[in-house]
Parts: C-alpha cells; structure tokens; sequence
C-alpha cells in the first residue's frame, strides 16, 4: 500500500507558472495520484533509515512495553473497569503506541535516525553504533 | 555607575519581564535596558536588575490535539508554510518534543508534566488530568518566551516516561505550544495570538488509531477500543471543553456522502472560525456571510467517486458567531485541488495556487487528499498572515526616548 505519484513535472514551480496564467485546462497534463498512506512495512523493524543501535534498541524496547502495557492493563481493569487504575494503565498504553508511531514515522516517511544529530557529536557512545541487519 | 539615557518601550508594561537572573546568558537578538542601582546605603547590596525586552516579535500560538507531539503533520505543514523544515534541536537530547526551524519553534506542552509516568500511576491519574501538569512553569515560560527571554525548559521524555534536564530555547518569531492542554490555563490562554483545536470525531479517531496500532503485536482491535474507551472520561472532563476558547477548530467527521462508511478512509473536515479575532479573516466561499453549497463536480471538473462537495455559512459555536467552511469527499487530481481554491476566498495565500502547492509539497503526509490536510495548510496561511499583521502593527510604533 506504498504512496504512487506521476509527475510529469518535478518542479512544482514551473508547473505553477502556466496556472498563474489562468490556465486550468492545462494542469490536466499533470496528474498526481495522492493516497492515504499507511505504513509500508508490517514489523517496522527494517528500514533503510534506521542507522544507529540505538534507534534500534528504542524501537525493540517500545514493541516490547506496548505488549507488556496491554497485558498489564487488560488484567487490571479485569478486576474493576471503572477504576482510576484501569484508565492509567491504558493511557501508559495509548503513550506508549503513539511514542512508536512517532519513531515509525520519522523512519519511514521522513528518512531519518532521530539520533541522527545526537551521534554526529557523540559518535563514540553504545547507542551510536552503526546497526547491522 | 549609571545608565544617563533611558528608553522607554511603548509596549514595556505587557511584554517586558524583569527578572533577577541567577545566570548570565541572556539570549541574543533583544534589546536589553540594563539598570544598575547605585545603593545610597552602603550595608545593602541590592541586585542588578535587569530589564530585558525584546521587540515583542513573538507570535505565540496554541494547538490542542490528541495525536502526540511535534511531529505531527500538522505542524509539519504549519512550518512549511514559513519555509524552512523543522528538525529535533541539533546535538541535544534525542528524545526530546521540540521542532525548530528558522522561524518557529513547536514545543510539546508535555515537557510540563509535573508528574511522570510512576507518577502518574501511583497518584492515578492520567495524562489527561490537569493534577498531573504544572500549569505555573507553563504560563511562566510561555510569557518569558513571548516577551523575549529564554528558558531552560524541561523534557518529557515519552520513551523512559521520566521527565529529563532542561534544554534551552530562545525565543523564536513564532511559538507553537502543541499538546493536550493549550487552552487550560486562562493565564496561558491569554498569551495566544492564536489558537486551534483540533477536534476528531469518535469513529474516525477509532478509525486512526487502528490504522496506526493494528501492526503492533500486543494490540487487537478490542485493546484498541478499550484504551480509546478508558481515557474517553478525563478527555470529555479535560480536554473537550477547551474548544470553546479557540479561534478556529478543525472538526474531523466521517463522510456523510458514502452512506454506512466506518473505514475512515474519506472525511467530512469543517473548518470553524471564529468571527471578530484580531487579525483573522475567515476564509469563505463565494460571498462573505451567506449560505453557501457546492459541488465543484460537474462539466468543468471531473471527480471520481465519491466526488467533493463543500458548504459554507454562519453558525454559532458555544456562544460564538463563527463561520464554518466544510468539506466532505476527497481530492483525486491536482486539477481537483486547483479549482477548488480557485473559487475560494480570503485565503491569505501569496500567489495563486499556494495552497495546492503546500499540499503537492507534502502529498506523502496524512489527510493530503482531503479537508484535513487543505484546511491545516489554509490555517498554515491565516497564521502566517496574522503573524505578518502583528510585526507590521508593532513596528509602527514609535520608541520615545527620555533622559533619565
């Protein structure tokens, strides 16, 4: 379910000068297929992006609390549904699954190793080892 | 030692702060009126105080969403629109929330957490709850922010769930604080310049979150549910209530041109706005103030199912005259989007076709096809114009110099 575009132009801007001319008819000569996207790759865990152990070690250890969060939560609202424990233990896992979406995100659409700066200045730390599939 | 001419800001009594600084950086681009008392007595030693004012650039403006922090598409357009990407402050911590490009800086307002996450589960509460958010050091920094000094600000670290040492951010000449509780604090909410909420509707929030959790082992369609279910109550007590304090509201409801659709996939995006904001003129179609419907489909523009089909007109929102531009279905084409803007107005756009450009620019984000992404890059154009308005209004007042 990966995005498709064709662009017959690559540069936005020039296909803009014949519409600032009043043009509609031809930005027909254009087309662009935009669609939803939705995250290419089911385990998340292999993507050109990621270069440093420590994404990789965050990524590993995010997968893992949201399996963990989500027992925890469905075993304590078990015992009572309406109590202040059970809304927190699903909010640690709302927390939790948005915190990987976010780090799926920069990864797959924005192409880019969150510690990407941070190991520029601090090539030499565990975290900043080049990962290796 | 004295100061012999002293300058007064017209603006001094609402965007200056004087302060006693225990360290000495001050940032830099701000005009700093520095007073040093001389003491007619000699036991006490009275600090220096310092004045420090900026030209008062700094546009503050409030986002309230559900959807985690600055890195939301959102915000990715807003930034965009300024020019420039927004990247994770350079060499500091790696998890931090902050966005900055050349002219914004996004925080995340969970950076105020006053409880972390043991916290928060030994005292009970969730995110969501005001107990567990210092809403003092927000409104302190947020005006220390807009009236020109920097803060050391602390961070909500999302992945540990402990809250890390400060990171340093200066004043930019647009402030965005993202997150659950912009409009909370009345303190805060009078600093906006500008404030969105974005409201999404229960099925289509569903609808997201499946299709943001669904590959994650450890979640099911029913925990999926039961998490949206479990923080319903606090998000309705909390969070909810704020939309009646922004100036524009994007509303994310599911399409009502496919009759039984659950999938999410097309919406029915309305944007509300709020009349009689300073330096905010709501968009509108065709004329200003009327009841408008329109289906752009027909002999000039082809669309596929299930087509587009906008409308236009006063409402009232709690209380508030607003005017409310809707659109339901999706674009398909270029020429789609083209058109459409082409018909609308007050727009704030620079050139024709601005609009359609921002969204080509960003085609691979969320919501590219639809409302949500056209009404975020519209209300990317309304900030900056209001932004623009605002520098003009203040650099037309003039500086009054006395002699001390």
């Amino acid at each position: 379910m990966a995005s498709s575009f064709t662009l017959t132009s690559l540069n936005p801007c020039l296909s803009f000068r014949s519409i600032s001319n009043g043009e509609i008819n031809s930005t027909k000569k254009i087309m662009i297929k935009m669609s939803m996207i939705t995250p290419s790759s089911k385990d998340g865990t292999r993507s050109k992006a990621m270069k440093f152990k420590g994404t990789q070690m965050r990524e590993k250890k995010l997968t893992e609390m949201i399996e963990q969060k989500v027992v925890e939560a469905n075993q304590v609202c078990g015992e009572d549904e309406t109590s202040d424990e059970c809304k927190v233990a699903w909010d640690e896992v709302e927390e939790i699954s948005q915190a990987k979406a976010d780090l799926r995100l920069k990864l797959e659409k924005l192409q880019q190793d969150p510690l990407e700066s941070f190991c520029q200045e601090n090539p030499e730390t565990d975290e900043c080892r080049i990962y290796e599939d | 030692m004295a100061v012999s001419t002293v300058y007064t800001v017209q603006s001094l009594n609402s965007t200056c702060s004087i302060s006693k600084p225990t360290k000495t950086h001050l940032g830099f681009n701000q005009k700093q009126l520095v007073f040093f008392k001389k003491t007619t007595t000699t036991t006490t030693r009275r600090p220096t105080t310092v004045i420090t004012c900026s030209a008062g650039d700094t546009v503050v403006i409030g986002l309230a969403a559900d959807s985690g922090c600055g890195k939301s598409t959102f915000m990715r357009r807003l930034t965009s629109v300024f020019g420039g990407a927004a990247e994770p402050p350079k060499g500091g911590n790696p998890d931090s929330n902050t966005l900055i490009s050349d002219t914004t800086t996004v925080i995340c307002l969970d950076d105020y957490h006053s409880l972390d996450r043991t916290g928060r589960k030994e005292k009970g509460v969730t995110a969501l709850d005001p107990r567990a958010n210092n809403f003092d050091l927000m409104y302190e920094q947020v005006k220390a922010i807009k009236s020109g000094v920097p803060v050391e600000k602390p961070i909500y670290n999302h992945v540990t769930g402990l809250i890390d040492p400060p990171e340093l951010i200066k004043p930019p000449k647009i402030f965005v604080i993202e997150g659950l509780h912009p409009m909370y604090d009345a303190r805060v909410r009078e600093l906006l310049d500008f404030s969105i909420y974005l409201d999404i509707s229960n099925e289509v929030k569903f609808a997201w979150k499946i299709q943001r959790d669904m590959a994650e082992r450890g979640h099911s369609l029913e925990s999926i549910k039961a998490s949206i279910e479990a923080r319903k109550p606090d998000f309705d007590a909390y969070i909810d209530p704020q939309k009646q304090y922004a100036d524009a509201v994007i509303e994310v409801l599911p399409t009502q041109l496919i009759p039984d659709d659950n999938e999410g996939k097309v919406l029915r995006v309305r944007l509300i706005m709020k009349e009689g904001v300073k330096y905010f003129n709501p968009v509108y179609l065709f004329d200003e103030g009327s009841t408008i419907s329109w289906i752009p489909c027909g002999r000039k523009l082809t669309c596929s199912y299930p087509g587009i089909k906008f409308s236009y007109g006063p409402e009232t929102y709690f209380g508030h005259e607003v005017s409310v531009l809707e659109m339901d279905g999706q674009f398909d084409r270029l020429d789609e989007l083209i058109y459409v803007e082409s018909h609308l107005s007050n727009l704030s756009s620079k050139f024709y076709g601005e609009v359609t450009q921002q969204m080509l620019k960003h085609a691979d984000f969320p919501g590219s096809n639809n409302g949500t992404g056209f009404f975020q890059t519209i209300v990317g154009l309304k900030i900056r114009d209001l932004f623009e308005q605002i520098v003009a209004s203040k650099t037309g007042a003039p500086l009054e110099a006395t002699k001390a």
